[in-house]
């Protein structure tokens, strides 16, 4: 006992100090400013404002009248008679749905290609998955309309072998393909990272007494693939489920999610409204969140770190290459093919001819004395990437570390440690806005925080989750023997850390570190609060800015820098990991 | 009560000491303008923004300095609320819509009254003035129109849009969110009155009408050939040209207008200068820079106007538009009712 408590050390304390700090000042407080209008009315606690969401058709459908209320034996005819709506939270909730499945079912054989595959430019592909996960949504939209427009490639090249074209602009598809567009490529990185984990000899083992290669796969690998699995679910799930401007900009109103509302209860100031549905909206991510950690616990398995050894995918012919062929054209359709189409879209002028002005525009900018400069927005996303990365990655080692075990404690905490995904971002950006920016009074001292460092601990608290859910199943699956061993000869809990469980977790921290920095640059909700006025402002905030009401051409431009800069980098810090001997 | 008022003086201190270091500026009556406005009022050379600064500050003893802030007017309503500084002395571009959600919010006056404080106000257009207290003045407009393509469609009525031929060639956007998308919805109103214009919106739903999100949604999906119409601004020609893909359409002869107004903040701390530069905003030749520059229609009658300009930038035949007084109070209503009936 008394050993236990003198080996909690310093280095310890300081960082979950200073985590706990960071996460008040740029998150709780924040967001509780704005949150508390949903439970609190004239000095008084209230329900209100919850209950009058939760009563309203609008937001449940059919729902709403057993929440007033009314018999539950009526909405369970309603039901029967297959009559029932659920509103807004309801379709929510199912294209959040169909988003994951569409997502797994185009990652998971990603996953499987990118882990047990090699092929020429397959650490460059494997760099560039993070790249669609940080593109503003002005671009994917740019990319979308051209590409799967009535007359856009994809149809073109329907109609050139003689197949019916597909009318995909305004559908419920289209934004599923968007979301999965975005997500996808998160399924295969989280997944792909526990495939390359697998321990092969157990297959061996597994075959050698006699397992079917489909027994194996069935009993050894594919246990120990479910938490990258449903971690990378949940993940999704919750990501679509707060999906917003993408909704509008390729389906229409029709297709409206909970986020559009609340978008517009902000901008509307109606802030009870705004504050109700920001903590339904949190109450059902969060509820996942902690059902599925209370599973992770019970599933963690221990992993091997053996090297894996990979066929070449250009071997030969069979039918396993020719289905990762067919998958290959999905890629190219779902992927290559919007982001080539975003990128023409920066060189075409409304007449469809071809044309540098928008370029132009931007190199225009930097002699400019006024507004926004494209070449500092891109050093501020490298600079804060790099910044949000450094402070990111312990603050979300020290969460996992303190959640590792099996605990309710543990659980509650695992579960808010992922508030920054649960809580919607334009909450989080009115929270900052009226609290930090404005000004708070602390004994006396009028204290405001805004600018590069506000951006970075702000992009921190946003990207942090990440590295807490690539990290934690990883530690949770480690033999406890080895830290034991280890302080039982006198290391310090610090010293087994650095030494022991981060070197057999390294490709979980770099999964998690890669997410960061990617967070970091696209985030937008926040940046664009905290420059207010100064010069701290990034690509994104850049993009947002050349899009005026009149033409979309500098914003397609400054665009297509960010997916060229943050391309290159994510492949140079690829090769740096490489060198740095992190696969 | 000593001790209070001890604590908000050191806080006024430090904030003080905290403007002077970093130069927010415009706080003490220092003779710099901090005019608030929106992003492409300033995000070029090109734009407005840059031209008035120099040119005012040419005759002026006084400087003009520019902030944006993130969330527009709210960000001010807020601070008001909170009782944090306000550190501006003029907004500019202000609509009817933020204006009734400022008084709706604020039981103290945000904007203080320019009556009688500028000489040149009598020249603005009455028909764009849209604040009953004096305390917002126009200085340009922008008018709702239809951007069609001649070689598919003939739009001229409100019924062509309702009508089989045109199913699924109409799109705008969402009336919630976006400042055109709130005007066509209005315009509706307009025509149809409160009592029908949801019947209306029945018809342009059975017709298929597509609602997207902001304008740039809008015309995104419009320049990838969704469509063949889009609720846009009739300017349209002065960044596309006049082709047969970007004709403006009036429908019934009306456009909607929708023009930008500018006000004081109460207790400005350098109210004599702001006026100054508000007076200026409303002279004749910088009125015609102001709507070259910033592809709006000028506020005053005797405005200079470049020829080539006014004959890309279309002016409705007849031009409507809601007023304060037809809006306080309906506003909100209108919008949800019709956000309702598309979603459910």
């Amino acid at each position: 006992m008394a050993r236990s408590r003198r080996r909690v050390d310093t280095p310890f304390l300081v960082a979950g100090l200073a985590t706990a700090a960071l996460l008040v000042v740029m998150l709780y407080y924040p967001v509780g400013s704005v949150l508390v209008e949903a439970v609190f009315a004239d000095g008084r606690l209230t329900l209100a404002p919850i209950r009058d969401v939760l009563t309203d058709s609008l937001y449940f459908g059919d729902l709403a009248g057993v929440f007033a209320g009314e018999s539950p034996a009526d909405l369970l005819r309603v039901v029967l008679a297959g009559e029932a709506s659920f509103g807004r939270f309801g379709f929510t909730a199912y294209q959040a749905v169909l988003s994951t499945l569409l997502s797994l079912a185009i990652g998971l054989p990603g996953a499987y290609v990118l882990a047990n595959y090699d092929f020429l430019g397959r650490r460059t592909v494997r760099s560039l998955t993070l790249v669609p996960f940080v593109l503003p949504s002005i671009m994917v939209a740019a990319g979308f309309a051209a590409m799967f427009g009535s007359n856009g490639p994809l149809n073109r090249a329907l109609a050139a072998v003689g197949l019916p074209t597909v009318e995909l602009m305004f559908t419920l598809e289209i934004i599923l393909l968007a979301h999965a567009f975005y997500n996808a490529p998160l399924v295969v990185r989280v997944v792909a990272a526990a495939w390359e984990g697998v321990d092969t000899r157990m297959v061996e083992t597994a075959r050698s007494l006699g397992a079917s290669p489909r027994r194996a796969f069935l009993d050894v690998v594919v246990p120990q693939l479910a938490p990258a699995v449903l971690t990378s679910t949940l993940l999704v799930f919750i990501f679509t489920f707060m999906s917003f401007p993408i909704v509008l900009a390729l389906g229409g109103f029709q297709l409206a999610t909970v986020e559009v509302f609340l978008y517009d209860r902000i901008s509307r100031l109606q802030l009870e409204e705004a504050a109700a549905l920001a903590v339904l909206e949190a109450a059902i991510t969060l509820g996942l969140t902690y059902a599925y950690l209370h599973y992770e616990r019970a599933q963690a398995a221990t992993r091997g770190v053996t090297a894996r050894s990979r066929q070449r995918l250009f071997a030969r012919l069979d039918l396993e290459r020719l289905a990762i062929a067919g998958y290959g054209v999905v890629i190219a359709i779902v992927f290559v093919g919007p982001i080539v189409s975003m990128l023409l879209a920066s060189v075409l002028d409304a007449s469809g001819g071809f044309t540098l002005q928008y370029y132009e525009f931007l190199l225009d900018r930097r002699d400019a004395v006024v507004g926004t400069q494209p070449d500092v927005a891109i050093r501020n996303s490298l600079a804060f990437a790099v910044g949000t990365l450094v402070l990111a990655v312990p603050m979300g080692v020290v969460v996992a570390l303190a959640t590792a075990r099996d605990t309710l404690t543990a659980r509650v905490v695992g579960t808010f440690a992922m508030l920054p995904f649960a809580v919607s971002g334009v909450v989080v950006g009115l929270g900052l806005l009226q609290t930090v920016v404005f000004g708070v009074e602390v004994f006396g001292l009028q204290l405001q925080v805004t600018g590069a460092v506000a951006i970075v601990a702000a992009h921190a608290v946003g990207a942090y989750p990440f590295v807490v859910r690539t990290v934690t199943p990883a530690l949770s699956s480690m033999d406890d023997r080895l830290v034991e061993s280890a302080r039982a000869l006198g290391a310090s809990r610090t010293r087994a850390l650095l030494d022991i469980e981060l070197p057999l977790v390294t490709p979980a921290v770099a999964a998690g570190a890669a997410f960061a920095f990617a967070i970091s640059i696209g985030e937008f909700n926040s940046t664009v609060v905290l420059v207010e006025g100064g010069d701290a402002y990034t690509m994104p905030v850049a993009v947002q800015r050349y899009l005026s009401d009149r033409t979309l051409g500098p914003a397609t431009a400054m665009g297509s820098v960010l997916l060229v800069v943050t391309s290159v980098s994510f492949v140079v810090i690829e090769r740096l990991g490489a060198y740095g001997g992190i696969e | 009560m000593r001790r209070r008022t001890f604590i908000a003086g050191a806080g006024t201190a430090v904030a003080a000491t905290a403007g002077c270091v970093g130069y927010t500026g415009g706080n003490e009556g220092d003779g710099v303008v901090t005019v608030a406005t929106y992003e492409s009022f300033v995000d070029s050379e090109d734009s407005i923004g840059p031209w008035l600064k120099e040119n005012f500050e040419a005759d002026h003893d006084a400087e003009i300095e520019f902030t944006v802030p993130s969330s527009g007017i709210n960000q001010y309503i807020r601070r008001a609320q909170e009782g944090a500084d306000i550190d501006a002395d003029l907004f500019v571009g202000l609509n009817v819509d933020e204006l009734i959600r400022i008084d709706e919010e604020l039981d103290e006056p945000l904007f203080d009254s320019l009556a009688g404080d500028l000489e040149r106000s009598d020249r603005v257009l009455d028909d764009l003035r849209f604040d009953p207290d004096g305390r917002t003045i126009p200085y340009d407009t922008g008018y709702i129109s239809l951007v069609y393509d001649e070689r598919e469609v003939e739009p001229t009525t409100f019924e062509d849009l309702t009508d089989e031929a045109n199913r699924g060639e109409l799109i705008t956007q969402n009336a919630q969110e976006s400042d055109p998308g709130l005007a066509f919805l209005l315009w509706t109103i307009h025509e149809f009155g409160a009592d029908g214009y949801l019947d209306y919106w029945q018809q342009l739903e059975d017709n298929e009408v597509r609602i997207l999100g902001s304008w740039s949604d809008a015309y995104n999906a419009y320049t990838n050939e969704a469509a063949d119409m889009v609720v846009s601004y009739s300017t349209d020609q002065v960044y596309n040209g006049d082709t047969p893909r970007h004709q403006v359409g009036f429908l019934n002869d009306q456009g909607y207008a929708q023009p930008e107004g500018m006000a004081r903040f109460a207790d400005a701390p350098d109210a004599d200068a702001a006026t100054d530069f508000m007076e200026f905003m409303l002279q004749p030749e910088v009125q015609g820079v102001i709507a070259e520059r910033n592809v709006q229609f000028p506020a005053v009658d005797d405005a200079e106007l470049d020829e080539e300009f006014a004959s890309l930038a279309h002016v409705p035949p007849e031009p409507v538009t809601f007023g304060y007084d037809e809006l306080a109070g309906n506003l909100d209503g209108w919008v949800d009712e019709w956000a309702r009936q598309i979603v459910e």
